[in-house]
């Protein structure tokens, strides 16, 4: 069955993807810069963007990881298509 | 082409192959950056995830040089 998933999937997606990276590349700064405060300051505050992010995608498109790190709908849904990488 | 180098291999009059002419070899940014310095300037999060950096100092992209030659 093919559902094509809405345009504003892959907006919210593309800017989770986003967001990591920059917590990625301030996770690496910030090992060699540990008291640099103003970038501690931005990696918290994407850090918390993050979350939000999070909560908005899984409130419409279920859970996107497991074992206690996203909340589940009922039934029992995070193995319910499209995965990762069907998307 | 910022942040790539050549120079021309020595070719004696004795090599039975062809000269091989310029090659090129690259230098990236943080090579000459020994310690990043505090508050670069950044990318939007969206332009870091499509150029690969958060800070345009370390930004390097490749073009292949040996294209323009063929």
């Amino acid at each position: 069955m093919e559902t094509n998933l809405p345009a504003e999937y892959y907006q919210l997606l593309e800017e989770l993807q986003a967001v990591d990276f920059v917590l990625v590349e301030l996770t690496l700064y910030l090992d060699t810069h540990p008291n640099d405060t103003a970038s501690i300051q931005q990696f918290n505050h994407y850090a918390q963007e993050r979350k939000k992010l999070k909560k908005a995608i899984e409130s419409k498109y279920g859970p996107m990881q497991q074992y206690g790190n996203s909340y589940s709908g009922t039934p029992w849904d995070w193995n319910k298509a499209p995965w990762p990488w069907q998307v | 082409m910022k942040y790539v180098k050549s120079y021309v291999p020595y070719h004696s009059p004795f090599d039975p192959c062809p000269p091989i002419g310029k090659k090129y070899y690259r230098t990236p940014p943080h090579l000459y950056m020994t310690f990043q310095p505090y508050n670069l300037p950044q990318f939007s999060p969206q332009e870091a995830l499509k150029k690969g950096t958060l800070w345009p100092a370390l930004y390097d992209y490749y073009e292949n040089p040996y294209d323009r030659r063929s």
